[in-house]
């Protein structure tokens, strides 16, 4: 039995479809990464896996219990963290978690001793006495993951957890969920920095227009051996930059992908080393003055775009890796079309 | 460094309510309420010490104590609620609290009861104030302090009418409104129940002091009706917040029917007067229609499927006990004619007065004043979360219409102009002043004119139950063409 499992979703709001035929599995003690731009769904879909919203069709289950049919076990299933919220004025760090304990049933002992342990695993003891409204962002966020981590939940879904944190901040977040991780529990986690997805992540949803469009794990993607997106260089040259990108615009199969202070940034099709090898030798045989050469791994934010490129031009994203199992997604046959 | 979580309140008590009691004790509000409420206390009663020679000087201190516990309890005290849920919305902390055990009822009933702890509060330390008024003499002791609990209690309805309000999105709602509405509602409330038993030259004091079969049947009606109104708005609340496969609507339109039904039976077997049933009637139905024509939540399976385990006489009540707009409208518009049966029915058997066709015209537009903002929602309006502001503004605004209309038709000596209004109910109370039409031509055009308001509101909720179960029909039966 999955995680968390997603068939055949779809949200609508009014003629806005949010969430657009979703389908996908999450295994226990995972980690997923749910990524795509602004809009793109992922908001939705984890909020019908917390039971905040429900689907206009289909169906999401979280270890087998359905969220609409079943919401009062999802609930005790998961840990739910947004992207932002409020917290409450008058009312203290520890009275904070103290209000939520009781409110998910802990009683007496039992109550004080879950607070200190979350407390003491969110590194929040020192601000015990803080008023909860005067905390930083990172604080807050802390604050935010002890709450979701009171009635201990085998599953935790975060929404964009480090938006907006500081650069420490982050370090602390990302600690606390490896440590998380470790402990067995599922984490389905949306965030914009896809760098910090891939070292955590044991797999990544890529979600576009409500549709999944690539589920696989992050180090297959960054070496393109997925299919799409090909071999990166970085190339630095003496003299003027501009030189490479003049080359490569007359050389078919080389494509400049980006500018740099000495050169650019340029990609190939395919993975073969004697590829790179030739059109080193190119370069300098065409007179280049190459003083740096060397293969770049293709970083998330490379694939992500490559994908939605690829989806622009009316291509088929990616094929979906062998791991996890994946159902296809499926548009709604006609007679289905929600109003 | 070693946690000290504090000691408990109890166990036994609400979380929201710990909460808020929290909370609420610690805002400046309430700390600067109860702080001025006893320096002003302690002061006048100084003040009226030092003139103790004066007769009316007990009657006085009464009266100011009265003045400002009322100010205390039935305007800043409700008026704090005004946030409670629209706070915790906009904040999104209220997702995170459905996430816990905590259902909506609970939490809504928890922040209400926590604004009515402290308004008990003030309440308890007025109490030392009023035992040395004692000794100024010229006291109705019962009657002072049933007064006071009627106040309290009147300060607990319209809390809960503040927090049941504060679910809705909309900030002219829940600030003005209330604002304008809390006295309003209160004068009328009061008036209705008490003014003809108090007669020209009656007291208070006495109306409420229980000493006469009148005085113990207004207090009696009266606290049934802020208690039915309390608890309708905070049922109100709790739909608001629930998640869509909660049924808070089945509880509170059962309520309301058998409500309906017991006033119905009562004008049937009683012998009483026909305003008392028309107080009845309309305490009953207003909260009823109104709350069932601002539903705004879609829907689901899960909240149909209880109805139709029953079978085919499920499904039928499912269509008037859903918690949607569409099933809001087909309950709606039965419960005015069962509203109108009860009104029909008192006039028959009863002894008294028997309703008039000028009496009838009134009654009937006053109903169709309550149907015809649905129908414009019906219509023009896309906005459903905000369906319960733009309801009571339209129909707010249908009175303003009226108050209007009537001073054209003065000024005008003439109301044949109000024929070009003749598709709202209330223009044909308008027409009533002038005297211009005969009583049955302006009965006769009032029922038509609420059996074509009531006509579209059936059309429109059978096509929206029907569409919304061939919609849920489909998802659950992928295959099917149904």
């Amino acid at each position: 039995m999955s995680a968390l499992k997603v068939h055949n979703l779809y949200r609508y709001f009014g003629p806005l479809k949010a969430v657009n035929g979703v389908d996908f599995e999450i295994p226990h003690g995972s980690v997923c990464g749910f990524v795509g731009a602004n809009g793109a769904g992922k908001t939705t879909t984890m909020r019908i896996l917390a039971t905040l919203d429900y689907p206009t069709l289909g169906s999401a289950e979280v270890c087998g219990h359905d969220v609409v049919q079943q919401p009062a076990e999802v609930r005790r299933l998961i840990g739910w963290m947004p992207d932002h919220f409020g917290n409450y004025e008058h009312m203290t760090v520890l009275e904070y978690l103290d209000f939520y304990a009781r409110a998910l049933g802990y009683k007496g002992q039992e109550r004080r001793q879950r607070v200190e342990e979350v407390m003491e695993f969110t590194d929040l003891v020192p601000l015990a006495e803080r008023f909860s409204n005067k905390l930083s962002k990172g604080m807050t966020q802390r604050l935010g993951l002890g709450r979701a981590l009171l009635h201990d939940p085998q599953v935790l879904i975060m929404d964009e957890p480090a938006a907006g944190l500081d650069p420490k901040a982050r370090v602390e977040l990302k600690h606390l969920i490896r440590v998380l991780a470790q402990e067995g529990k599922t984490i389905f986690i949306s965030s914009h920095i896809l760098s910090e997805l891939g070292e955590m992540c044991d797999s990544l949803l890529f979600i576009n227009n409500g549709r999944i469009v690539h589920h696989g794990d992050a180090e297959s993607l960054k070496r393109g051996t997925d299919g799409v997106g090909g071999s990166l260089f970085d190339v630095q040259v003496d003299g003027d930059p501009q030189a490479v990108s003049d080359w490569c615009v007359l050389q078919p199969n080389v494509e400049f992908v980006e500018a740099r202070k000495h050169g650019g940034r340029i990609r190939i099709p395919g993975d073969d080393p004697a590829a790179a090898a030739d059109l080193l030798s190119r370069m300098v045989r065409e007179g280049l003055r190459v003083i740096e050469f060397h293969r770049e791994q293709r970083n998330l934010e490379d694939a992500f775009i490559d994908i939605l490129g690829r989806i622009d031009a009316g291509l088929d994203p990616v094929a979906p890796p062998p791991l996890p199992p994946q159902i296809p997604a499926a548009a709604p046959p006609a007679n289905q079309e929600p109003t | 460094m070693p946690v000290t979580v504090p000691a408990d309140f109890s166990d036994r008590v609400s979380p929201v309510l710990v909460k808020e009691l929290r909370q609420g004790l610690r805002a400046k509000t309430f700390i600067a309420l109860f702080l001025g409420l006893q320096i002003f206390l302690a002061v006048m009663l100084l003040s009226a010490g030092a003139s103790s020679g004066s007769s009316q000087a007990g009657s006085t201190i009464s009266g100011t104590i009265f003045l400002f516990f009322s100010i205390a309890v039935l305007l800043i005290q409700p008026l704090r609620g005004i946030n409670a849920l629209a706070g915790e919305v906009k904040d999104r902390t209220i997702e995170m609290m459905v996430l816990t055990r905590l259902t909506a009822w609970r939490i809504v009933f928890g922040k209400w009861i926590a604004i009515v702890g402290q308004s008990a509060l003030l309440f308890a330390t007025i109490i030392p104030y009023l035992i040395l008024r004692y000794f100024f003499g010229g006291m109705n002791l019962f009657g002072e302090l049933m007064f006071l609990l009627l106040l309290f209690l009147t300060s607990m309805a319209l809390t809960a009418v503040t927090i049941g309000l504060s679910g809705s999105n909309s900030v002219i709602i829940r600030g003005l409104l209330p604002i304008l509405g809390l006295p309003v509602g209160l004068w009328m409330m009061m008036m209705l129940t008490f003014a003809r038993r108090m007669g020209g030259g009656g007291d208070l004091m006495e109306a409420v002091s229980l000493s006469t079969k009148e005085s113990r049947i207004g207090v009696g009606v009266f606290v049934l009706a802020i208690t039915y109104l309390g608890g309708s708005m905070l049922s109100l609340g709790a739909s608001m917040i629930a998640p869509a496969a909660e049924n808070h609507t089945l509880i509170r339109r059962l309520v309301a029917l058998v409500l309906m039904i017991a006033a119905l039976a009562a004008g049937l077997f009683g012998d009483y007067e026909e305003e008392l049933q028309l107080l009845f009637v309309f305490v009953i139905a207003v909260p009823a229609l109104v709350t069932a024509f601002v539903e705004y939540v879609p829907l689901v399976d899960i909240v149909r499927r209880p109805f139709h385990r029953l079978g085919p006489a499920g499904k039928v009540l499912g269509w008037f006990f859903y918690p949607c707009w569409p099933s809001g409208l087909l309950f709606g518009v039965a419960f005015t004619a069962l509203s109108l049966l009860a009104l029909a029915f008192h006039n028959d058997a009863s002894s008294y007065h028997r309703w008039d066709e000028e009496e009838w015209t009134v009654i009937l537009g006053m109903f169709g004043a309550l149907m015809f903002p649905a129908v414009w929602q019906a219509f023009l309006f896309r906005g459903e979360d905000q369906r319960l502001g733009h309801y009571l503004l339209l129909l707010v605004g249908s009175f303003i219409l009226l108050g209007i209309l009537t001073a054209l038709s003065d000024a005008m000596n003439s109301s044949s102009f109000l024929w070009g209004f003749a598709w709202h109910p209330l223009a044909y109370v308008a027409m009533l002043e002038e005297g211009d039409f005969s009583d049955s031509l302006l009965l006769t055009g009032v029922i038509l004119c609420d059996v074509v308001i009531a006509g579209i509101l059936l059309f429109r909720a059978l096509a929206g139950l029907l569409s919304a179960e061939r919609a849920l029909d489909a998802a659950a039966n992928p295959g099917s063409d149904s």
